[in-house]
């Protein structure tokens, strides 16, 4: 455990050094600043205020003004803070395979599978660190400004580092397969933003095709890619104080992450360096 | 003596990248030992083979049949790595990183915790003559710098056995001596090292046994003087230089130069020097000295090589 600590540590190390993460805090706190001008300089209290006049609990117009807020901000946050984690994390195991580099890693009294898992934990730190830094300032901005202090937005922490570790673990797979950070990169973004969404709409689009092999590999496709569109919807949904409806996104994400981490620790366990 | 390092018919085949099919031989069944407290050289042209075997014992290559100890223990379990130091041809270290964070750095995970208020790391960069520059950023450094940085971080935690791979690439004359200085006074303290370079004449300086490997296969194994001395070759030292008349007379028979009072004999039996002698001795030629001539580590290379290809 030792090893994955410090292996992680360093990880963390190397984002700071390259700038990785004020870079993330610094568009965080670009973020919160908006938010906090948007608090400071909207009259939220007039709207409430005239609503009043009209014989409505002003304490429903907060909580519905704070509604509003969640499903404006959330699905941003998850689009814009996973767009900015893949980005950061994409070098982090091209960068260690370089030569003159993995010879003093690997060569060290440290398990491959401990490197692996040490990079692993360190990029999810680090998007933990800066997404809980984000969202847990604008719970306390919202609480401040509507004195309501809902939990359910903390949600978002988990759902959107989850989501990227998901990402992350295909990331690591391709980055020791081509040690390559831009292919790694444009895989994740490809799924992310086009391959998850399309077989979101599997359903509808099979209609428009009409065609039983596409929709069985569009089906297999589904099940078997990391569900991160649909991890976004349940990221709102979550912050809006609903349950979770459906388990089996979250469970085949799960096992997509745990399979694409094993075998990466098996190819990575396997190649010379 | 007991054995730090036992390689036992060590092969390995880099498989061609597209077919998969066996490509390029990079050892040949390797077998060497290599004993406890001694400095020893591996030597050989580019692409023979050096670092393969270097990187296999590492755990960074895996062979493709044959075994390997190091300290009696199977290369396959990483743990014994605690007890090795390595620097790498052309390492790079993270360049945000300062000299003593990289000693940091790597002594942890070498399993050695230490902080950079530790005495041991200005122990060792005292011993590398890099203590001045320990917080500087190493993107500032020099090559020389990074190579003593290198062996800075292949010591700190104190292993029983290092492995340097080019050690004194890019370092100057001085640097260099000073190096192998330090590579004495490691030995001296029972340390086991491994070098590979491509400086003959320096690995002769400091180097106990060698070993000359060419595409993959060990061709010479001993000590430099096992290996550097010539048979055939003898320098015969006598009080006053020969007459003409007996050189003439001598040449007939022998190949003889001569330069001064140093007659240089070339023979290819044992028995011929004896004769040789004799024949001085019965010229009334004084002896002060007979020595078998030794070629430098370089010639014996060199000439390893041209045997192998002929």
């Amino acid at each position: 455990m030792k090893n994955i600590i410090n292996i992680s540590n360093f990880t963390i190390r190397e984002a700071l050094s390259r700038k990785i993460i004020v870079t993330f805090f610094a568009i965080s706190t670009f973020v919160l600043i908006i938010f906090a001008l948007l608090f400071t300089f909207v009259p939220f209290e007039d709207l409430s205020g005239m609503v009043r006049s009209n014989g409505s609990d002003p304490i429903n117009i907060a909580t519905e003004i704070v509604k509003g807020l969640k499903l404006f901000v959330v699905a941003p946050l998850f689009g814009g803070g996973l767009f900015l984690s893949i980005f950061s994390a994409s070098s982090f195991i091209p960068n260690m395979l370089e030569k003159g580099v993995v010879d003093l890693i690997v060569s060290k009294p440290i398990s491959r599978t401990q490197i692996i898992l040490g990079k692993f934990l360190g990029g999810v730190l680090i998007v933990l660190i800066n997404i809980a830094y984000l969202i847990i300032i604008l719970w306390i901005l919202i609480g401040l400004k509507f004195n309501i202090w809902d939990i359910a937005l903390l949600s978002s922490i988990l759902t959107i580092t989850f989501t990227f570790a998901s990402l992350y673990a295909l990331i690591i797979l391709v980055g020791i397969l081509t040690q390559s950070s831009i292919l790694a990169m444009m895989l994740s973004y490809i799924i992310f933003f086009v391959l998850s969404p399309i077989l979101t709409a599997r359903d509808t689009i099979s209609t428009f095709l009409n065609s039983s092999l596409m929709e069985w590999i569009m089906d297999i496709l589904y099940y078997i890619i990391p569900k991160t569109s649909e991890l976004g919807s349940l990221s709102t949904e979550l912050a809006m104080g609903y349950g979770i409806d459906e388990y089996q996104p979250i469970l085949s994400t799960f096992i997509f992450l745990v399979l694409v981490l094993y075998i990466s620790i098996i190819i990575f366990s396997k190649k010379d360096y | 003596m007991p054995n730090s390092v036992q390689v036992e018919n060590l092969t390995k085949i880099f498989k061609a990248k597209v077919s998969g099919k066996n490509g390029i031989t990079a050892l040949d069944n390797v077998t060497l030992a290599i004993e406890k407290g001694t400095i020893f050289g591996l030597l050989g042209p580019n692409g023979a083979g050096k670092t393969t075997l270097i990187k296999i014992l590492l755990g960074l290559v895996f062979p493709t049949s044959g075994s390997a100890k190091i300290l009696d223990t199977d290369i396959s379990d990483f743990n014994i790595r605690k007890k090795i130091g390595y620097l790498p041809e052309n390492h790079k270290f993270p360049n945000y990183l300062t000299g003593e964070d990289v000693i940091v750095y790597y002594s942890k995970l070498s399993g050695f915790e230490i902080d950079k208020k530790s005495p041991k790391i200005t122990e060792v960069l005292n011993l590398v003559k890099m203590e001045k520059w320990r917080k500087t950023k190493i993107k500032k450094y020099s090559k020389g710098m990074m190579q003593r940085l290198g062996l800075a971080q292949a010591i700190i935690h104190d292993p029983e056995i290092i492995f340097l791979d080019e050690p004194t690439d890019g370092v100057d004359p001085i640097g260099r001596k000073e190096i192998r200085d330090l590579l004495i006074s490691l030995k001296n303290q029972g340390k086991t090292i491994f070098i590979n370079s491509h400086l003959l004449s320096e690995v002769e300086l400091v180097t106990d046994k060698v070993a000359i490997l060419n595409e993959g296969k060990l061709i010479k194994f001993g000590t430099v003087d096992e290996l550097t001395v010539n048979k055939q070759l003898y320098e015969i030292k006598t009080d006053l230089p020969i007459s003409t008349e007996l050189f003439r007379s001598l040449i007939e028979n022998y190949k003889i130069t001569q330069k001064e009072n140093m007659i240089s004999l070339e023979i290819s039996d044992n028995s011929d020097l004896n004769k040789f002698l004799d024949e001085l001795r019965k010229s009334s030629i004084n002896i002060i000295g007979v020595n078998q001539k030794k070629s430098s580590l370089e010639d014996t290379f060199i000439q390893s090589l041209t045997e192998v290809k002929n």
